[in-house]
């Protein structure tokens, strides 16, 4: 017993030497570390094997939320069903939204798929807009631009690291979108179905359209009805492929393209979801390989 | 409406002088829109004003995109530029303003129309609202005269009223109204309207408080005593339509809830730790009673270990004493939750509860008495999911009968997220009518709908 308190004594001070920060998402996390360097130790709460909206509120999570120094989450409603009763169980004044110590990507994104009504008869609609702007690598700038000034802020006297950290992060990733808007090109105009509406924002930039979702609404499953409906959307438009996202059923896509002779591609929502996209960069290349080759 | 305007420009930017970067940013930006709307308005004033207004411009402009450019810069020159930037952002926010409102006061022109009626509007305030109804249809194989007074020797002699599934046939049991907002900085607030055929109660009205340190927090109101697994859930959330018969037993049908003071302390370990302690009034009769004064205090620890990225083990064990008029009701209590998750919608949980309780009755004699509840639910997928229940008070004072068991199997089906449809069976041997045991077979089918804002699942 003391053996084991000493140990957590010890992994706690090496912890306090940095920035505690905790994101729900891989992706965040990624980009935290970019910015924060060596200055922060970052830990996300979700794993990328799940489905986002639906991450299941361990209380193991609670001890990570209530010793962060910074919260950064994606936002837009995505966490709504599982993040504020653990937050609320982590008792963590510092990270509670509004304070210095909380992060929400979308507010530094420009939200497509508003909805100009909300009612729930259209399914699990998210009042803010779509929530998945990660699909866009672009999107990655604004983001690391606001964790950069959140970190400043709560860590000041590393805000020169932070700023030398963005700027170089920044430098990066604008080759690198170079790179892979390139890539995208090579599918412009191509015509797709997809289970959720998952991928719009990667669809809207690059010209690519979305005729019909697998399910009827979003949130709900796929009803026979439905997919009959896709299969006659997908022989009259020449859709090409079925987006398909690594953690639902697969049954119904593989059925659709069955019935048409499309293609399945499944493509990840977040690093690390299917194997070989544990960077920012291979979870990029990953979807534009899938998508366009 | 000029002026107005202007006023309120000049004191949001002095409000917002020390604020946030960003805030700034907006401002600068919003004030520049409106500075445009002026200048094609105000044709006479356009030539002294554009300098100020393209100033505003090219500073904003920089802010917005900073970043890029400043990498071959050393990080003191970096630094330094920085906080003469926001500086600069500040003074033009502040000019700008300033200045608008100087040559508003030149401009002669009347103003009347303007909507007013929404000066005073306070809707963005509005606290987050969600109604939840729950009804049933029953079919029982004892008549509803005989049901109402039904006993559970050595624990309920008659069950009072009977707040969930009352009748045979159709019951609408309740609507729940719940209400929440955050209050301020320092305070959250919940409460729970539960309106059932008889009228409106308070079942949880509570504030919790935000900022306390140290991994604190404190509860204040009527709420659902926190131990255990089963006691902070509402009826609603329950895996099945009634609560566990140890906790009907010792509780009664609605559990423990009261008027009272909650601590609650989240320990700075790499696993989850975490121990409570309640004040209570005492007023559950099942087990209490003695209302005068605070008589009882409930204590407990809770801790999870992940034992997989998939599997988690969840433990507590509780302590509860408290008056009833013949002496002090001391309850123990442990529980055990198991839960694998397959995939995001796909998990087994096996949850147990045990409780203990040594009681003291007319003429100093103490009932000890014991019983649990096992069960086991399996979500198959986010439409279906099905769970067993073994209840059973195996423990009862000395002339009372022991053994009283319960079987219980559940089948749900949810359309969406918020609609939930339970078909339940249930073997109750717990059950006395008239001095008489009896076996009770009951079959219901239970809805429920959550309408508003989104409740959270828990674990």
């Amino acid at each position: 017993m003391k053996k084991i308190s000493i140990l957590f004594l010890l992994i706690s001070a090496s912890l306090f030497a940095k920035i505690n920060v905790v994101t729900t998402y891989p992706y965040l996390a990624k980009v935290v570390h970019e910015v924060g360097g060596s200055a922060v130790h970052v830990t996300s709460l979700a794993s990328p094997r799940m489905d986002p909206h639906f991450i299941v509120p361990k209380p193991s999570l609670i001890p990570k939320l209530s010793r962060a120094d910074l919260l950064v989450i994606n936002g837009a409603g995505l966490e709504i069903g599982w993040l504020p009763p653990l937050l609320k169980r982590a008792h963590n004044a510092a990270i509670n939204p509004g304070s210095k110590g909380f992060a929400d990507a979308s507010k530094a994104v420009h939200l497509i798929d508003k909805p100009k009504t909300v009612s729930r008869a259209y399914g699990d609609v998210h009042p803010d807009g779509n929530p998945h702007f990660v699909m866009d690598p672009h999107n990655l700038i604004p983001i690391a631009k606001l964790i950069a000034g959140k970190l400043s802020r709560v860590d000041p006297a590393n805000k020169g690291m932070y700023q030398r950290n963005l700027s170089a992060f920044l430098q990066k990733w604008r080759g690198f979108l170079k790179q892979f808007d390139g890539q995208m090109h090579a599918c412009r105009g191509m015509k797709v179905v997809q289970y959720h509406e998952l991928y719009n924002y990667l669809l809207k930039r690059y010209g690519i359209k979305s005729l019909a979702t697998l399910e009827p609404l979003p949130g709900i499953s796929p009803s026979s009805k439905h997919t009959i409906e896709v299969i006659n959307i997908i022989k009259h438009n020449k859709v090409e492929k079925i987006l398909q996202d690594p953690y639902h059923e697969k049954k119904t896509s593989r059925f659709i393209a069955g019935k048409t002779k499309t293609k399945v591609v499944v493509i990840p929502q977040d690093t690390g979801a299917v194997s070989g996209t544990n960077t920012l960069k291979s979870f990029y290349l990953t979807i534009s390989g899938r998508l366009c080759h | 409406m000029n002026k107005i305007l202007m006023l309120s420009l000049v004191t949001a930017s002095t409000l917002f002088a020390d604020s946030e970067i960003e805030e700034l940013k907006k401002l600068v930006l919003d004030q520049q829109k409106t500075i445009q709307a002026l200048q094609t308005r105000m044709n006479a004033l356009e030539e002294q004003k554009r300098p100020q207004a393209s100033h505003a411009d090219v500073s904003s402009d920089e802010a917005v995109s900073e970043a890029p450019k400043k990498l071959a810069h050393s990080e003191k020159a970096n630094k330094r530029e920085k906080t003469e930037k926001v500086v600069a952002n500040e003074y033009a926010a502040y000019d700008t303003a300033n200045t608008t409102a100087v040559s508003s006061a030149q401009d002669d022109t009347m103003t009347e129309s303007q909507d007013s009626s929404s000066s005073f509007d306070q809707s963005a305030f509005l606290p987050g609202i969600a109604l939840v109804g729950n009804m049933s249809a029953v079919g029982r194989d004892v008549s509803n005269d005989l049901y109402a007074n039904y006993a559970i020797p050595g624990f309920i002699h008659t069950p009072g009223e009977l707040p969930f599934n009352e009748k045979r046939g159709f019951n609408l049991n309740y609507g729940e109204l719940e209400i929440f907002s955050t209050v301020g900085p320092y305070i959250d607030f919940f409460s729970a309207f539960h309106i059932a055929k008889d009228g409106l109660e308070i079942g949880e009205l509570y504030a919790t408080t935000r900022t306390l340190p140290y991994g604190l927090r404190l509860k204040g109101g009527k709420f659902n005593s926190e131990f255990g697994r089963i006691s902070m859930k509402h009826q609603h959330a329950w895996a099945f339509t009634t609560i566990p018969l140890v906790f009907e037993a010792f509780f009664g049908q609605e559990g423990l809830n009261d008027e009272g003071l909650q601590l609650q302390w989240v320990a700075p370990t790499d696993f989850y730790l975490m121990a409570g302690a309640e004040l209570m009034q005492g007023s559950n009769e099942n087990s209490f009673g003695d209302t005068d004064g605070i008589n009882e205090v409930n204590a407990y620890l809770k801790s999870s270990f992940d034992l997989s990225d998939m599997t988690t083990l969840l433990g507590g064990v509780t302590y509860m004493q408290g008056k009833n008029g013949f002496g002090d009701t001391k309850i123990y209590g442990a529980d055990l939750t198991i839960r694998t998750d397959f995939d995001s919608y796909s998990s087994l949980t096996w949850q147990n509860e045990l409780l203990y309780r040594e009681k003291p009755l007319e003429n100093s004699i103490e009932a000890d008495q014991a019983g649990l509840y096992s069960q086991l639910v399996y979500n198959y997928n986010q439409n279906w999911s099905g769970a067993v229940r073994y209840d059973t008070l195996f423990k009862n004072v000395s002339d009372e009968p022991e053994g009283l068991d319960k079987y219980s199997a559940m089948l749900m089906y949810r359309p969406f997220e918020f609609t939930k449809l339970r078909l339940q069976y249930s073997y109750d041997k717990s059950k006395y009518f008239a001095g008489e045991q009896k076996d009770v077979q009951e079959i219901l089918l239970d809805l429920t709908f959550e309408a508003g804002a989104h409740g959270a699942h828990a674990f």
